[in-house]
């Protein structure tokens, strides 16, 4: 088939693939850049992103909010005309403060999920920054689209559907997952449907984005052929020489059996998925004692008091290479990994494999 | 007045019965509504009753009793 660019409003990335943002120093700057000058969509994600900060124990949102304006800044530079998206949950605390710093720091889209964002519109009003909900369900894409239509008397410039096979923290019940009720295809449909709606009411196209489990080119194809737009991709991008993570981080993921990625729970509440280390076989019977709060998440999605682990902590741990303590999310396609290589090798398969579908 | 008007809408939003639902029912552990439900039922409160109600409190709106008394001290 032939390669469509990916058209967010203004925005056009020649390919239609966007590298998923992977939390606490797994995609930053260098990722990001790197994917955006092969022609996709580099993605920072916020969580976290100023970890090894000098004051980052001391002041984690000062040394975050720096971090995250810092890696912007970079990526949009080392990116030439690329397009640098950011990452970020909605459960997490000071949202506003983050999103803010982003559209100074010259953010061309915003990507959110792990609950509505139902506040976002506000804060890229009379900016140029697009804005893309996550969604995991049909459900979730009414809701967010008929508050943002309702409230705001706008809409998405993007959505992102996060299926069942995706990494890091799932929208789905643990059942759900666990006997095969979701599949990815169904709700791209389903969301497709929905928003037509919007886009002639908004006179303007909605591009539908889907994320997890896609590997290869062939995988895109399928997909747009179903009337996706793009496709969004976190895994592959960890095994590569630009990934912002440790190298023991990275090597940790090659050659890996479909038995060694789990779901696992989180303080979060949503289930996850990983490789299965120490850590995710000494959470199965017992808690990981919490030293320290960075007080990250709001807090009705994390008690601090009854949870398995610290999610920074264990995130932090990961990236900086303590791969048998740390928390290594990954997708369902992570045991494909078999080696590093570089961003572009990554970007010419794929898009052979388009050509080729 | 109020509280009969939001049990209606309860009852209707989450396909409960209206016996089900007290001032004191939490919406998300009784009812067994998720986030979802809970940010569909304050729009649907919301242009019942026809006013707007900021983000950050509907967020803290966790039983009916929240639902009625915000109501009643905003009407």
């Amino acid at each position: 088939m032939e390669i469509k660019p990916l058209k967010i409003g203004d925005l056009v990335a020649e390919l239609p693939i966007i590298q998923g943002g992977m939390g606490v120093g797994i995609s930053r700057s260098r990722l990001a850049a790197a994917v955006a000058n092969e022609g996709g969509i580099g993605v920072i994600s916020s969580a976290q992103i100023g970890y090894d900060e000098e004051d980052f124990n001391k002041n984690p949102l000062t040394a975050n909010i720096r971090a995250l304006k810092n890696h912007i800044i970079k990526a949009k530079k080392d990116a030439k005309k690329g397009i640098i998206g950011l990452n970020i949950m909605v459960a997490l605390n000071n949202y506003e403060e983050y999103v803010k710093a982003a559209i100074e720091a010259g953010i061309d889209l915003i990507i959110s999920g792990a609950g509505l964002p139902t506040g976002l519109p506000i804060l890229v009003k009379n900016t140029k920054v697009k804005i893309a909900p996550i969604v995991s369900s049909l459900k979730a894409c009414k809701t967010i689209l008929k508050l943002w239509d309702r409230k705001y008397e706008t809409t998405a410039d993007l959505v992102v559907i996060e299926g069942p096979k995706a990494g890091g923290h799932l929208g789905f019940l643990l059942e759900d997952l666990e006997n095969n009720n979701v599949e990815l295809d169904q709700i791209l449909v389903e969301v497709l449907e929905e928003v037509k709606q919007y886009e002639s009411k908004y006179n303007k196209e909605i591009p539908v984005v889907v994320a997890g489990g896609i590997y290869t080119g062939t995988d895109i194809g399928k997909f747009m052929n179903l009337g996706a737009s793009g496709v969004q991709m976190a895994t592959r991008f960890i095994a590569t020489y630009e990934c912002d993570a440790h190298e023991n981080y990275k090597q940790a993921f090659l050659n890996r059996t479909k038995d060694e990625i789990e779901l696992v729970k989180s303080p979060v509440g949503m289930p996850g998925r990983a490789i299965v280390n120490k850590l995710v076989q000494t959470i199965k019977h017992e808690k990981v004692k919490v030293r320290k709060c960075y007080d990250c998440l709001k807090r009705d999605h994390c008690d601090r008091v009854n949870i398995p682990y610290c999610i920074t902590n264990k995130l932090i741990e990961a990236a900086e290479g303590d791969v048998d303590n740390g928390l290594l999310f990954c997708g369902e396609n992570a045991y494909r990994l078999k080696k590093i290589v570089s961003v572009k090798e990554i970007i010419d398969e794929l898009k052979d494999e388009m050509l080729a579908y | 007045m109020i509280f009969e008007k939001v049990v209606e809408l309860i009852a209707n939003e989450l396909s409960v019965s209206k016996e089900e639902i007290k001032m004191e029912t939490h919406l998300q552990n009784d009812l067994g509504a998720d986030s979802l439900d809970a940010v569909e039922l304050i729009m649907t409160v919301e242009e019942e009753f026809d006013l707007s109600i900021p983000d950050d409190l509907a967020q803290g709106l966790k039983t009916v009793g929240d639902i009625v008394r915000y109501l009643e001290a905003n009407k």
